[in-house]
């Protein structure tokens, strides 16, 4: 561990900014998937071990959709619904035929389609990777210097997007009437069934809502990520974290928590670059055993 | 780590159990009784993900001169067979793929086209079977270059990471020269080949060039999507050169996502494995400029044969040959030769012919434009390494200098023996 | 109680016998490396899944992280046949026995500290713990490149000294010696399932207050189960290296914990042999399936769907059921 190269990186400002700046992009991006991933569980109670595939999914899609059009907004738009419809597909056909079973048959049936659609994917778009969609025209621009770090205005293009859609899935949790039912499902779905409410309505839309979050995500990571099958095994992974950190089921925590994996992932290349991934298991581990709820995991 | 005895001691044991199994094998499958069957060769590879491209490539080059072969009447009337088997890149999956060409395929021998993870997978199982194996990707040193790795019936028929260490040293070593190029650093994936090849590029710069000092290394995973984190350091340091041994769609990746930084205006990039034409096409906007090893390309050698060699590929397969392709095409050739002249399947027979044989090849830079199979570490060598700059448009590459062989042969031994492997 | 022990407890050593016995012969109708390649790996996966299955069908503990102590015990045992220990005390031909033992012995240990934080916490938390712990052990082997060999695993092969008669280079002697082992350490695991212990770990399944009202200390048998789990999956771990002569740090990562799993899906978990049929099944997928088609997944996803959403149990669970209502 060089604990030198990271207090001489936080007492520069060029170094903690551009460090900073990066670990802000993953982990927003990070928060796209993982946001989907601890919504699904909060109301549906389900862990979707297959969440990766969805961010995967937003990548092929967009960069399908960048083929036929062109366009770079568009298709990353075309490719976060695409996923969304996938998702209504994918709860309606399976995941709901599994609401009340155990969890081995839950995590077996998620196992399952990871590798059907991994495998599919490579029938699609064939077994290469393919290369990113790029970034752009707009942003194909030098990078700015602020404090001497140097910031690519695409990124910093990224986490406002990102930070948009962060807020407008806070507003929608907590000041919409869907919200309220949201939440009021997630605590005493029986109730809200009494009361004459299609609870299957929300079980659904909470699930094409996850799917779209991680299909954006996707979306946006293929402008400038190289698009393969298997890719959404490691964000799948840095999802699980965020959300047990974080706290299952809470979005404020799911934010908090990426910012966190973000920052550990970016600090972490400068001071012990051969154990980041360790270090966030550690972590997980440490909130597992003090604090089960996570963060801001509320008690049931 | 272990001392040198212990070593020797250890391969002594395995030498012994290794002939054992292979006695056994020989009398459990007498090689007379297949005479009017077809010759069967095991292809462990990977062909799906971020380096589908190695597995499709690779195989695409063996195919190339099997056909030939085979239309032409094959060995005695006998054909070669292909069985090709897709491991993912996962060592336990090329481990157990292996075993089972062998067990229950009955392959006669292998073709390794694993990257060198599972390489060394394979290596255990076939010390273990006796069986003959061609490795004709894996680039780590060690494989052949450390005794207590090696076996008698493995051959190498790749390019070898301590050789083009030598030649990409001398090459930066002019450039640092030229250019003042001070303030080095590296990226390269974080495993045995990324670490073995920086560590050993470094090493022999070095010697070039005592006054390089290395800034910062990133170690990115292998397959790792986002290379943010390392790119942000690179930018910070502003090093007047970096060395890269990324491959493939992680190079691909590295290089558009370090080009927003503007990246490559400030530091000469010498990226070992760019210059195939699989990995300069897929990047978006192939900056001008950088340096790379000549991987394959058809300008080098600039002759005929690698032209033809080019032409026969591409005409067949609808994409350029890559590294790999002339890797495992040399490998069928100097196997196919090894069985027509010894006459039979026989590991230890082909294994006899194999070593110290020289041959022909559009690859070839040794006497006469051959390359050779060293007998004594049973790697090959003599093949063209040359590196240049790149160019976004064919031809892609300008400016080509050749290695030397014969200082690549005296450094390397150089370094064995700072290794105590020889 | 007594006598009804003793009883079964001869039962199952005669029918222990006789399966070894079997497969011996199995050995020789069947005179094809292949087909006795294939019976040695199932026996092995079979004995990884089985362990598992006490936590999973008998305890009811969804572990994710089973496949920790399974690496571990490859490990073990590849690092202790690679030390100069061997040479400096000149253990010599006594390297294979000890080996073992350690591998049994260490994963155990392991199992237990991990054992003792994870227990603490119920249903996903648990199961993600276990995970989480798998993970760091992951990680660990990767770092730890010098003790490791990192990614590439462990390099060099081990050497394998004969002792008492046999030496397990050679084909049937390993055969016959994996076969031994799995068949001796599943008839052991019957015991302890047949136990008062193994029915304690059923009443903790069904009922959680019960078990506390009579008594008995839930935690204590819940750790006593993960440990034996564990130490079971370390042999399993550890014939597996010996077969393919190296450890990979795959063996550690979840994808390999997601495979016992599989296997108890498809063979079963009520039913004591059940894992060991699931393993016999996936095997058999795998190198039928791996042969005949590069989309292994969608096949393999495609069969686990049909008993995810289909049988909704295991096919050895799902012939019982059958059987008892005829």
């Amino acid at each position: 561990m060089e604990v030198l190269a990271l207090l001489d990186c936080l007492s520069a400002p060029a170094c903690l900014l551009s460090q900073a700046v990066g670990g802000l992009k993953i982990g927003m991006l990070l928060f796209l998937v993982a946001s989907g991933l601890t919504l699904i569980f909060g109301v549906l109670g389900i862990i979707n071990f297959a969440h990766g595939i969805l961010y995967m999914l937003g990548a092929y899609f967009a960069w399908q959709a960048m083929e036929l059009t062109g366009h770079f907004g568009l298709s990353v738009l075309i490719g976060a619904i695409g996923v969304g419809i996938f998702g209504l597909a994918f709860e309606r056909g399976l995941i709901k035929r599994v609401y009340e079973s155990n969890l081995l048959i839950q995590i077996l049936l998620c196992y399952a389609v990871i590798l059907i659609v991994d495998d599919l994917v490579m029938i699609i778009w064939g077994d290469e990777f393919l290369s990113s969609i790029g970034v752009p025209e707009i942003f194909q621009v030098p990078p700015l210097f602020i404090f001497d770090a140097v910031i690519p205005p695409f990124h910093l293009a990224i986490i406002f997007t990102s930070l948009l859609i962060a807020i407008l899935l806070w507003m929608l949790m907590t000041r919409s009437r869907f919200g309220s039912l949201v939440r009021a499902a997630a605590i005493n779905p029986k109730m809200l069934e009494a009361l004459g409410i299609n609870t299957n309505f929300i079980r659904y839309s909470v699930f094409v809502l996850g799917s779209f979050l991680a299909g954006l995500g996707g979306a946006l990571a293929a402008s400038e990520r190289s698009i393969v099958s298997q890719m959404g095994n490691s964000i799948l992974i840095e999802s699980f974290i965020v959300t047990v950190i974080g706290g299952m089921g809470s979005i404020g925590g799911a934010f908090l928590a990426s910012l966190i994996i973000g920052m550990a992932r970016s600090f972490g290349a400068v001071a012990m670059p051969l154990f980041t991934d360790g270090l966030m298991f550690l972590i997980m581990v440490l909130v597992l055993i003090l604090r089960p709820r996570g963060i801001m995991g509320e008690k049931k | 780590m272990k001392n040198k005895k212990s070593y020797r001691t250890l391969r002594r044991k395995l030498m012994k159990y290794g002939f054992a199994g292979t006695a056994y094998a020989s009398i459990g499958f007498p090689t007379l009784l297949k005479a009017e069957s077809n010759i069967k060769i095991g292809i462990p590879t990977l062909l799906s993900g971020r380096v589908a491209q190695l597995g499709i490539s690779a195989t695409n080059g063996i195919k190339l001169i099997i056909d030939k072969f085979n239309e032409a009447g094959g060995f005695n009337g006998r054909k070669i067979e292909l069985i090709i088997r897709d491991s993912r890149a996962k060592p336990d999956e090329a481990a157990r793929m292996t075993r089972n060409l062998i067990n229950s395929n009955k392959v006669d021998i292998i073709l390794n086209c694993e990257a060198s993870s599972a390489s060394f997978a394979v290596q255990e199982v076939i010390r273990e079977s006796g069986t003959l194996c061609l490795h004709c990707i894996s680039e780590t040193s060690s494989l052949t270059a450390d005794p207590s790795i090696r076996t008698w019936n493995a051959f190498r028929f790749a390019r070898q990471g301590i050789h083009d260490a030598v030649g990409s040293a001398s090459y930066a070593a002019n450039l640092v020269k030229e250019k003042g190029l001070k303030k080095w650093m590296s990226i390269g994936p974080d495993y045995a080949y990324g670490r073995d090849s920086t560590a050993t590029f470094f090493e022999i710069l070095k010697k070039f060039s005592p006054n390089i000092e290395i800034v910062g290394q990133g170690w990115p995973k292998l397959f790792q999507p986002d290379y943010t984190e390392v790119i942000t350091q690179i930018v910070r340091q502003k090093p007047d050169a970096i060395y890269s041994c990324l491959w493939g769609g992680d190079l691909v990746s590295f290089i558009d996502q370090a080009a927003l930084y503007g990246t490559f205006k400030n530091s000469e990039l010498f990226a070992i494995n760019l210059a195939d034409y699989t990995t300069m096409s897929a990047i978006k906007n192939l900056p001008e400029g950088l340096h790379s090893a000549t991987r394959y390309i058809a300008a080098y050698p600039d002759r005929q044969e690698n032209r033809d060699f080019d032409s026969a590929y591409t005409s067949r397969f609808g994409d350029h040959p890559t590294n790999w392709s002339w890797e495992t095409a040399v490998a069928t050739d100097f196997l196919i030769s090894a069985i027509q002249e010894t006459k039979s399947l026989n590991p230890k027979n082909i294994s006899e012919s194999l070593k110290g044989k020289s041959r022909q090849s559009f690859i070839g830079v040794g006497e006469g434009n051959t390359v050779t199979m060293r007998s004594k570490d049973q790697t090959l060598v003599n093949y063209a390494i040359g590196w240049g700059s790149t160019l976004p448009k064919e031809p892609y590459m300008k400016d080509i200098k050749a290695a030397d062989w014969e200082s690549i042969q005296e450094l390397e031994k150089e370094w064995l023996t700072s290794k105590g492997w020889i | 109680m007594n006598v009804s022990i003793k009883d079964s407890f001869k039962k199952d050593a005669i029918y222990s016998v006789v399966s070894w016995i079997a497969l011996l012969s199995l050995y020789f109708i069947f005179n094809d490396h292949g087909i006795q390649d294939i019976i040695t790996k199932v026996a092995i996966l079979g004995l990884f899944a089985m362990s598992l299955n006490i936590l999973i069908g008998y305890l009811g503990l969804i572990a994710f992280g089973h496949a920790t102590f399974f690496a571990a015990g490859a490990y073990t045992l590849g690092l202790f046949l690679q030390s100069d220990f061997i040479i400096e005390y000149n253990i010599g031909s006594w390297s294979i026995p000890i080996a073992l033992s350690l591998s049994v012995l260490l994963p155990g240990i392991l199992a237990t500290i991990v054992g003792v934080i994870c227990i603490r916490l119920r249903e996903i938390y648990f199961s993600f713990l276990t995970l989480a712990f798998q993970m760091i052990f992951y990680s660990l082997i990767l770092a730890l490149v010098g003790i490791t060999g990192g990614d590439q695993g462990l390099m060099g092969g081990f050497p394998k000294p004969p002792f008492l008669g046999i030496d397990l280079g050679i084909h049937f002697h390993f055969y016959a010696f994996t076969t031994f082992i799995v068949i001796l350490a599943v008839f052991l695991m019957r015991q302890i399932i047949e136990s008062p212990f193994g029915y304690g770990l059923r009443m903790i399944r069904d009922n959680h207050e019960r078990p506390a009202a009579l008594g008995f200390n839930i935690r204590s048998h819940q750790l006593l189960a993960f440990i034996i789990a564990g130490s079971l999956a370390g042999l399993a771990g550890s014939l597996q290296a010996l077969l393919d002569v190296g450890a990979y740090p795959e063996w550690a990562f979840w994808s390999k914990s997601a495979e016992p799993l599989f296997m108890i899906l498809l063979g079963g978990m009520q039913t004591f042999l059940g894992p060991l049929l699931g393993a016999l099944i996936f095997e058999l997928l795998n190198d039928f399936v791996s042969a005949n088609t590069r989309y292994y997944g969608l096949i393999l996803g495609l069969v686990i769907l049909i008993f995810v959403l289909g049988f909704k149990k295991g096919l050895l669970d799902w012939i019982v059921i059958r059987g008892r209502k005829n």
